[in-house]
């Protein structure tokens, strides 16, 4: 890597409503800025106490799908100009548009979900299989704030350990 | 499903899980040998008959679809199932889900790996295959029929596929993240790629909660096209028996029901193999046979309304073929079916037998049966009698298709046993979520 990743201080928590006070605290003050949220699982209450907007995500997945719904009549329709085959007497081209509503369907979901998944992907930083794990225990049963630039003698290290942390350390710069 | 019994926090879940998964029973290994004996028996019946050609098969005129599109129709079906209770009851908050999804979504995944490759053994000649199926450019400049049901399919089930594999592999990634920090060296660096560097942060549960959610809301509509699509390769033809309005509602609910079935049928053994019976409780599997009754009642008004309106039709041609069903050459398949799809799920409506796990197990195993037959009792015995009485025949499966169905049940399997051994058989990150969760018992809330 050629940007170098940045100390800081990690908390610990064991326990959800304790995180979320600290992250209620943190998450407006200037020299918190950069947080990052540890958590085993997808709880909401840790998305209530950030508050983020809605997420992007929705936004691949109708490009997607739009792109697949273009897709499936087009190839069908294209096909049809290219080399007309006339089945049971029915022309070929825009009076079969009927038959072609399934490509139409199927495209756009299938485009839909794998541009939903590029999407989530790519909003949530990954793949990134160099990133720094702080704590094997963060994928178990344990929280943790991150708070970039700051030491275990500053204030933010005081909220952290005021909202009931567990454990404090520092995390060196680049490891 | 409030009232679940647990005795296990989220601490216990990761150790729980992953813990067993590295020593299962020693069943595990008889199970896994069993399937590949299976699986050896149906590629070397495939072999025999890709050298020797198609009359290896029971397959001739008037019956040219047989055991081969029964085993396809009866595969995708079995994966219904899984999208139907990774997504569709994702939508409705059935906590229930979060225990068996998982399992449920590999049976999807292999089901309808091993549903595509019966098009492949149906054609005969494998190697022309990708011509025939997908809009190739070639030297003839002849696209493939796309006003053809058959094609349909072949998109629905591609897509089917893609997406139930993204689908599954999406929740797969914060477990895998797990089991990376549980192991070490070369396995750990293994884990790593295979997790992306999933690190747990809100911001990734974030926007994965988001696209999750989209992938459950196309996912619903998409499960019901798909087997409505199998349908109308019947119900587009001028087949009597085929040709009616009721086949994708009547093959969406066939499917939903066999699917079921069979996860019932894979997680009573995984649970035990596994030791997974302190996070997989007995009131999820309840949950799962009430499910299967549900959609077996559904089937039995389709099976019943089938006959009402072919004989409200007033069609003779359409009549005729039914009663055969029922008193003709086919009626033992007609009667299995109707027996286990319809008659024996009636247990269920006692409590007492949905909690019976080896009574209900069984019933399970019969309802896969029945669906079984009720593919070919579909095909077959439409297929036997068609328009010109001269050319009226029987079909009854050859050994070599005997063999070859044999051989999926052996492939389905033996992927699945080998999914069981390397990836978290339960959902660990779905399941903390609908276990009590971690407050600091110190605080008043």
């Amino acid at each position: 890597m050629s940007k170098k990743r940045p100390g800081g201080v990690l908390a610990i928590y064991q326990y959800l409503d304790d995180l979320c006070d600290a992250i209620v605290k943190i998450k407006d003050r200037n020299d918190c800025e950069g947080y990052d949220v540890f958590s085993p699982t997808s709880y909401h209450e840790i998305e209530h106490a950030e508050g983020r907007p809605k997420s992007p995500v929705r936004f691949f997945t109708l490009v997607g799908g739009m792109t697949g719904t273009m897709t499936g009549f087009g190839m069908a329709l294209l096909a049809d100009y290219d080399w007309p085959i006339v089945v049971g007497g029915k022309t070929a081209g825009i009076y079969s548009l009927p038959a072609y509503v399934i490509f139409g369907f199927e495209l756009t979901i299938l485009f839909g979900g794998i541009m939903t998944i590029v999407g989530m992907l790519f909003m949530g930083r990954l793949p990134s299989p160099t990133q720094r794990i702080f704590d094997k225990r963060f994928t178990n049963d344990r929280f943790g704030i991150f708070i970039p630039n700051a030491s275990l003698d500053g204030d933010q290290a005081k909220i952290l350990k005021g909202c009931g942390a567990e454990e404090l350390r520092t995390i060196e710069p680049g490891t | 499903m409030s009232n679940v019994q647990w005795n296990k926090t989220i601490s216990d879940v990761n150790e729980g899980i992953l813990a067993n998964l590295e020593d299962p029973k020693p069943a595990y290994y008889f199970a896994w040998f069993l399937s590949i004996i299976c699986l050896l028996i149906g590629a070397g019946c495939w072999t025999w008959q890709v050298i020797e050609g198609m009359g290896l098969s029971g397959l001739n005129s008037p019956v040219y679809w047989g055991v081969y599109i029964t085993d396809f129709v009866f595969w995708v079906g079995i994966g219904h199932a899984g999208t139907l209770i990774s997504a569709i009851l994702f939508l409705f908050r059935a906590k229930w889900r979060n225990t068996v999804n998982r399992s449920a979504e590999a049976m999807t995944v292999f089901a309808v790996i091993t549903a595509g490759l019966f098009p492949l053994i149906h054609v005969g000649r494998i190697w022309f295959a990708a011509y025939w199926m997908l809009p190739l450019p070639n030297t003839n400049n002849l696209w493939v029929n796309f006003r053809s049901p058959l094609l349909w399919d072949v998109f629905a089930i591609s897509t089917y596929l893609t997406i139930s594999l993204l689908f599954w592999y999406m929740g797969l990634v914060p477990d895998l993240g797990s089991i990376r920090d549980r192991v070490k060296g070369f396995k750990r660096f293994v884990y790593t790629i295979l997790s992306f560097g999933w690190r747990g942060t809100s911001r990734q549960w974030f926007h994965y909660e988001a696209g999750y959610a989209f992938l459950a809301a196309l996912s619903t509509p998409l499960v019901l096209s798909v087997h409505s699509i199998v349908s109308w390769d019947f119900a587009m033809s001028i087949q009597p028996g085929w040709h009616t309005t009721i086949f994708p509602p009547y093959f969406v609910a066939g499917a939903i029901l066999s699917g079921c079935a069979m996860v019932y049928t894979l997680l009573v053994p995984v649970r035990w193999m596994f030791r997974l019976e302190e996070f997989i409780r007995p009131q999820h599997l309840e949950a799962c046979v009430k499910l299967t009754l549900l959609t077996s009642t559904l089937v039995f008004y389709a099976y019943a309304l089938e006959f009402f309106v072919a004989w409200y039709s007033g069609n003779p041609y359409e009549w005729a073929i039914f009663e055969k069903r029922a008193v003709g050459p086919y009626a033992f398949y007609f009667w299995t079916m109707t027996a286990c799809n319809c008659f024996f799920p009636l247990i269920w409506w006692s409590k007492k037998m949905r909690n019976n796990i080896p009574v209900s197990m069984v019933i399970a195993v019969l309802i896969n049966v029945g669906m079984w037959f009720e593919r070919y009792n579909i095909i077959v015995s439409s297929l036997v009698e068609d328009f010109l009485p001269g050319s009226w025949g029987h079909y009854e499966p050859s050994l070599v298709e005997i063999g070859i169905t044999i051989g999926s049940f052996g492939w389905f399997f033996f992927w699945f046993l080998i999914f069981c051994k390397f990836f978290p058989i339960v959902s660990i990150s779905e399941l903390k979520l609908i276990m009590p969760k971690p407050l600091n018992p110190n605080k008043k809330s």
